[in-house]
């Protein structure tokens, strides 16, 4: 899913559906939309020193 | 009987951004390459169609302000994509259809375009492409 944030592509704060064909690397590039996919880094763990 | 004119609203839209206020003009051309297919008998050559061919060139101010004409077009170049024409930015409908081009390449485009005295605008070509023609 996407959003868009210029008033070039569309009412600010909508969704960006893309039609068939279009670029959408180069308008996330350009700053016309946002991606809303979430973070799917994972958590950090916490590195223990072994024991001595 | 009037003619079309083109005061002021003619739409044009890249990749999806509505570029009609930087475009000063546009033409759409479609296309289909002629095979001949005139045989013994025949007294006039005659053609079919072949390959679509279509191609739009447009002529654009050039501005490298945030989500203006460069930086809609930086990223397009070498690619492929789509682009659409309206006669006029009204809702598409039976006096106002769509002309869609989709996949088409654009091979070029000159990042800077400058005269003395002048506004900088810049020619493009898109090249190819499925195209589709609507009113609904």
């Amino acid at each position: 899913m996407y959003t868009i944030i210029s008033p070039r592509l569309g009412t600010v704060g909508d969704k960006f559906v893309p039609s068939e064909g279009i670029n959408i690397e180069a308008l996330i590039e350009a700053g016309f939309i946002k991606s809303d996919k979430l973070s799917t880094k994972s958590a950090k763990t916490e590195e223990t020193s072994p024991e001595e | 009987m009037a003619t079309s004119t083109y005061l002021s609203n003619p739409s044009l839209t890249v990749n999806s951004v509505d570029l009609s206020d930087q475009t000063t003009s546009a033409t759409l051309t479609v296309k289909y390459d002629a095979l001949e297919s005139t045989a013994f008998g025949g007294t006039s050559r005659v053609y079919v169609a072949g390959l679509g061919d279509h191609e739009l060139t447009v002529e654009l101010f050039m501005s490298y302000a945030a989500t203006e004409t460069y930086a809609t077009l930086a990223a397009l170049v070498g690619t492929a994509t789509t682009v659409v024409m309206k006669p006029t930015s009204s809702a598409v409908g039976a006096t106002n259809p769509s002309f869609t081009l989709t996949g088409t390449y654009l091979e070029a485009l000159p990042v800077i375009d400058a005269t003395l005295g002048e506004l900088s605008s810049i020619s493009l070509t898109f090249r190819g492409g499925v195209y589709a023609a609507a009113i609904a």
